[in-house]
């Protein structure tokens, strides 16, 4: 492993600034569960590291009660997530996919924001900010802009961040009442396993707590990035949401999906999971919407 | 068997170095640094098989800081591993493998040996791999060594016992399947190593991580012998290693490569693997494809069993090949079978090469036999728990092949896993249970000219003993065993015993950590020497009490004639009187211990072992119809162990084994694409991780054999044996399909149920 110099920011602003200074030669840090094993591996070799982790705005998480609007800091921990109440409660689509990320040493360290800005498509941690709609903030030499987390993916290991942008934090827009989120990583083991494939699903109902005004079907490890399957998602607009339905949408998801085969699985499974996985987690969505009544 | 009241032996003693491991304090290959040592690096072969045109290390040589480049160029022509003696430790002309070994560095860093590897530049020229071993057997394959005329090892694994044509025609149910097993790594978690070095004489020390100190010491003396270097002397040193499981069981390139280079350079010279390494480089479990056909009659009594495998060999030769000696066990000894016939052939392909690992084969031919015992008894319309108490071993039998059943708690097995476990009973949907039995030998394994192990014991002024044994502590526990041995024998404590292991410098001859054989093997050798050094303070305790040596007792470090409140003193004390007296004495002793187990003869026939260990498992899954996801709900894994010298220990050593099976059953495979390891990670390579695991009853049946040390057999592998084959027949019982490929993926469970969803219903 190549040296390099660590470096500890305590703000955004000289976080970006040290970037100017050294450019294409430094590397933004956060949790460091993917970039230290990239190093070891040398196919990264930075000679400055920039931690994120002094920088206390990032850390933040926070849910307005009055906007109903809830911030997760980029450098939020998948443990810190995982124990919340809050998250557990209201959104349950973010507690099953942080929860089960690699191990309980991984998810003390690793961020979400590592973890979107890494872009792997089986980042477990992206399918949920999706799903909700979640928009990131982001901040680097030429200020702020915000875009949706849907839109941050371009390819494996490449967002459409800037070199120098920081992402500071996700913002998920309030929920609509009769709201139910669920995500299920499928794989080989229960622990340090990379999904096949990951499937997130999040419904809000009509008052009728039958009919569908929101749909999200979101895959993961279904292309080179993390996706939304929209035709699923327009099947179930307006609809009744019966089991029978949800078997459709999984169908159409499956169809829309861009899986392959790899030495880890083949493109068939994949596949017959999303049409599996898609019913369920819409059933326990269901589920959940009527629990909360 | 004498079921007298024991003090030491029986007790739950956890591993003596369980605090120093713990604390960091264990002393692995990784932590050993030698004054003026250097490091080595392997570059390893760009492709499966490929002609070597053109080498130059000019750039390496002369990178700063780097004391020495090797090729196969430098490799002595009679230097060789494995038993086949096809393998170079560095290749010349020609690679047949991804991991072959082409060069090799010292240098002052690991980080200079790395670079200057990436500096050596080799033009290949790409020949055409051959992958599949049923392939590799067919005329027209392409020859991953040409010498050779043909991909076939000349190896002798063919037994034919009774009539097995004739048996086929008189049974009333016949069942034939194929399957097949996969490449799985032993995944120890401590990578392996090696410092080798000579002193002015050209003596070597080597510190390495093996399971076979003696051994060893015979291939590294071969070595310096095609260095030139005769009549010099070896010196094995196995620091603490962070786990065996047979892949310690035979030589490595690193090993040869770093005497190699050290022995260039005058330096000792450390090698260490990565993981990566550790999982291209060390080799895995023997790949087997496998026919059966087995028989009954129609009571359900087996009449004939009948197998062929296909072993892909990979490109060289180690332990893997000799596999087949060991499945002969259970294909001619699991239950009772009077006509057998079995037939393996080992071929070269330009795959990685195989070596020992737990259960030496006995996995891969349980899984064949056991599922076909389901299968059978189903056409034959029998309980399948039945059907295994109708044919079960029993003690007294002489098996086809020659072995004699001293103890046999097979029976007692089956009952234990039927108490914990309503096999019988009615189950929810996609629920089901699977049992699978297991013979494996337990005292001793007769594959190599001597057994045997030896041990040297002495006792000081103060009642400690210094035990020093030919058996390796790899993590197993043999330090408790023998120290809770010569403890009891002796009257001591476990902390009065100091176990002295694996330094072929002090410890004398012993054939290796395996076969399950170092509790009997090494634990009987151990019982010698306290025996030989009890009967000596027993003479000297008569004279000072005055009465005869039979009346004497020694216990919890004291020595007295029991009732006569007089006639007792400290051990310790009785010690030095002995010694400090005129022409006093010190107690020593040796013993040399070596089963009366029997070589296999032309004909394979030969009772392997002394005596033989039997287990019984059963497992509960639930399976996923619409995923193919298997889930173990519940298991139990019975074994037959003689005696229990430690049951925390042996406990441990079923709960690995089950879980290693579960792997094995389940999870773990190298995957491969044309000889390139794909997975060489724990990311890909899907190794049961804690959360994985699952609750494991482990009822123990002590049937105390006569041979073995307090009763004792061996129980190290067992705990992996009948796992994959329990857990295929409990997806069967659950949901109606035959896996007949490792491991069960959620994909191959999850194709057999759409495909028997096609299947029209008959
Ligand atoms: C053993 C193991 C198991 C794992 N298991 C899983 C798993 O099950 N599921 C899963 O999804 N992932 C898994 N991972 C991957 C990893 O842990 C997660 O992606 C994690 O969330 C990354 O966060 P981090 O803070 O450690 O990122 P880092 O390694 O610090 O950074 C990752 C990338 O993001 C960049 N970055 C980080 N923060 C910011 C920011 N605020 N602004 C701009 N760029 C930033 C870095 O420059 C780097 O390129 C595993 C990793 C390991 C080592």
């Amino acid at each position: 492993m190549k040296e390099f110099t660590y470096l500890t920011p305590t703000t955004v602003e000289e976080a970006v600034s040290l970037y100017g200074q050294h450019s294409e030669t430094a590397k933004y840090m956060a949790g460091g569960t993917d970039v230290i094993v990239k190093l070891k591996e040398g196919w990264m070799e930075p000679d400055y590291l920039i931690s994120l982790k002094k920088i206390e705005e990032l850390s933040e998480l926070r849910k307005n009660d009055a906007t109903g609007d809830l911030t997760i800091g980029a450098t939020v921990t998948h443990a810190v997530l995982e124990k919340s109440i809050m998250i557990q409660k209201e959104y349950p689509i973010i507690h099953d996919a942080v929860s089960n990320i690699g191990s309980l040493q991984v998810r003390n360290v690793g961020t979400i924001g590592g973890n979107l800005i890494n872009a792997v498509p089986s980042a477990d941690g992206a399918i949920p900010m999706i799903a909700l709609d979640g928009i990131s903030l982001i901040q680097g030499p030429a200020g702020e802009r915000s875009v949706a987390v849907k839109d941050l993916f371009i390819e494996p290991y490449k967002t459409v961040l800037k070199p120098g942008e920081i992402l500071k934090k996700i913002t998920i827009p309030a929920q609509a009442p009769r709201t139910g989120s669920a995500y299920i990583k499928f794989g080989r083991r229960a622990a340090m396993e990379l999904p096949l494939i990951g499937i997130g699903v999040l419904l809000s109902l009509e008052e009728d707590l039958e009919t569908c005004a929101k749909a999200r079907i979101v895959l993961g490890v279904a292309g080179p990035t993390p996706m939304r399957a929209y035709e699923a998602e327009k099947l179930l607009a307006g609809q009744r949401i019966t089991e029978d339905i949800l078997r459709q949408a999984g169908e159409k998801a499956a169809d829309e999906s861009k899986v392959r085969d790899s030495v880890r699985g083949s493109a068939w499974h994949r596949k017959e999971m999303i049409r599996v996985q898609v019913r369920r987690m819409g059933l326990k969505c269901m589920d959940i919407i009527r629990n909360n009544r | 068997m004498n079921l007298k009241e024991l003090n030491v032996v029986g007790k739950r003693i956890p591993k003596l170095d369980a605090a120093k491991k713990a604390m960091g304090r264990a002393e692995y290959i990784q932590d050993i640094k030698l004054p003026g040592m250097v490091y080595g690096k392997i570059l390893y072969s760009r492709y499966a098989h490929a002609n070597i045109v053109k080498m130059d290390t000019s750039r390496a040589r002369a990178l700063p800081g780097v004391l020495c480049v090797l090729t196969g160029d430098d490799v002595p022509k009679k230097m060789r591993m494995g038993f086949y003696k096809d393998n170079p430790p560095l290749k010349k002309g020609k690679v047949c493998s991804f991991r072959d070994e082409v060069a090799a560095v010292a240098a002052i860093s690991p980080e200079i040996a790395k670079t200057a590897l990436d500096m050596i530049e080799i033009q290949y020229e790409e020949l055409p791999g051959i992958f599949d071993p049923e392939k590799a057997m067919e005329p027209d394959s392409p020859l991953v060594h040409d010498y050779h005329k043909t991909n076939v090892l000349n190896l002798p694994w063919k037994l034919h016992y009774g009539d097995v044509e004739k048996a086929e025609k008189e049974s009333a149910f016949v069942v034939e399947e194929r399957f097949t097993t996969q490449w799985v790594s032993h995944c120890c978690l401590g990578t392996s190593g090696a410092i080798a070095l000579f002193d002015s004489s050209n003596n070597l020390t080597i510190y390495t991580n093996t399971q076979i100190p003696s051994l060893a010491q015979k291939d590294f003396l071969e070595s310096l012998k095609a260095m030139g270097l005769e009549n010099k002397r070896a010196r094995v040193i196995k620091p603490i290693i962070g786990g065996g499981f047979g892949s310690k069981l035979d030589t490595y390139a690193y090993e040869h490569i770093a005497i190699l280079l050290a022995h260039a350079c005058r330096r000792p010279v450390k090698i260490l693997f990565d993981r990566v390494e550790e999982f291209k480089a060390i080799s895995t479990r023997q790949p087997t494809v496998i026919y059966i056909k087995q028989g009954c009659d129609k009571n359900g009594k087996l009449t004939f069993r009948d197998m062929r495998m296909v072993l892909d060999n990979g490109a060289y030769t180690s332990w893997g090949a000799t596999t087949p000696s060991v499945m002969m066990m259970p294909i001619t000894s699991l239950y009772r079978v009077e006509n057998v016939r079995y037939e393996a052939k080992c071929v070269y392909t330009n795959n990685t090469y195989s070596q020992a690992m737990r259960g030496y084969g006995n996995p891969q031919a349980t899984f064949a036999i056991e599922s076909t015992i389901d299968m059978l008894a189903q056409k034959a319309g029998i309980d399948r728990v039945e059907m295994r108490r109708i044919n079960r071993n029993q003690p007294g039998d002489l098996t086809p092949q020659g072995f004699k059943i001293s103890s046999c708690g097979l029976s007692e097995c089956i009952d234990a896993v039927e108490k914990e476990m309503d096999i019988k009973g009615p189950r929810e949907k996609g629920v089901g249970f699977g049992i699978a039995s297991l013979i494996h030998v337990g005292g001793g394994a007769r594959i190599y000219k001597s057994d045997g192990c030896g041990a040297i014991l002495k006792m000081d002024d103060y009642g400690k003993v210094d035990i020093f044994t030919g058996g390796t502590d790899m993590g197993q526990g043999l330090d408790n065993i023998t120290a809770q041995i010569v403890a009891e024998e002796l009257g001591l404590l476990v902390e009065d015993i100091n176990v002295v292991h694996s330094d072929t410098d002090v410890c004398p001859w012993d054939v290796g950590a395996h076969a399950s054989r170092s509790t009997f093997v090494a634990g009987n050798a151990a019982l010698g020497a306290a025996k030989k050094v009890k009967a000596v303070i027993l003479e000297e305790a008569a004279k000072t009490f005055g009465v005869s040596p039979d009346q004497i007792v020694m216990k919890a470090r004291n020595i007295f004639v029991p009732g006569d409140a007089e006639k007792t003193m400290p051990i310790d004390k009785l010690l030095r009187k002995v010694h400090f007296s005129p022409q006093g004495k010190m107690l020593m002793a040796d013993y040399f211990y070596d089963p009366d187990n029997e070589n296999m003869g032309k004909d394979m026939k030969g009772n392997m072992s002394v005596t033989y260990a039997f287990g019984a498992h059963g497992v509960k899954v639930r399976v996923d119809e619409e995923t193919g996801k298997v889930e173990v709900l519940d298991y139990v894994a019975a074994h037959d162990v003689g005696r229990a010298i430690n049951p925390l220990l042996l406990e441990g050593q079923v709960y690995g084994g089950v879980v290693m099976g579960l792997g094995y059953a389940l999870t773990e495979e190298v995957v491969t694409r044309d000889g390139k390891n794909m997975n060489p990670n724990f990311r890909d390579y899907k190794l049961f991780t804690a959360k994985d695991a699952v609750r494991i009853k482990a009822p123990v049946v002590e049937t105390y054999d006569e041979y073995g040390p307090f009763g004792a057999k061996g129980i190290g592998e067992p705990g992996c044996v009948p796992t994959a084959p329990a857990v295929a027949n409990a997806i069967y019982d659950a949901v109606g399909v035959r896996i007949t490929t490792l491991p069960i993926t959620p994909e191959k469970v999850l194709a057999a149920l759409k495909e028997k969803k096609k299947r029209p219903l008959n």
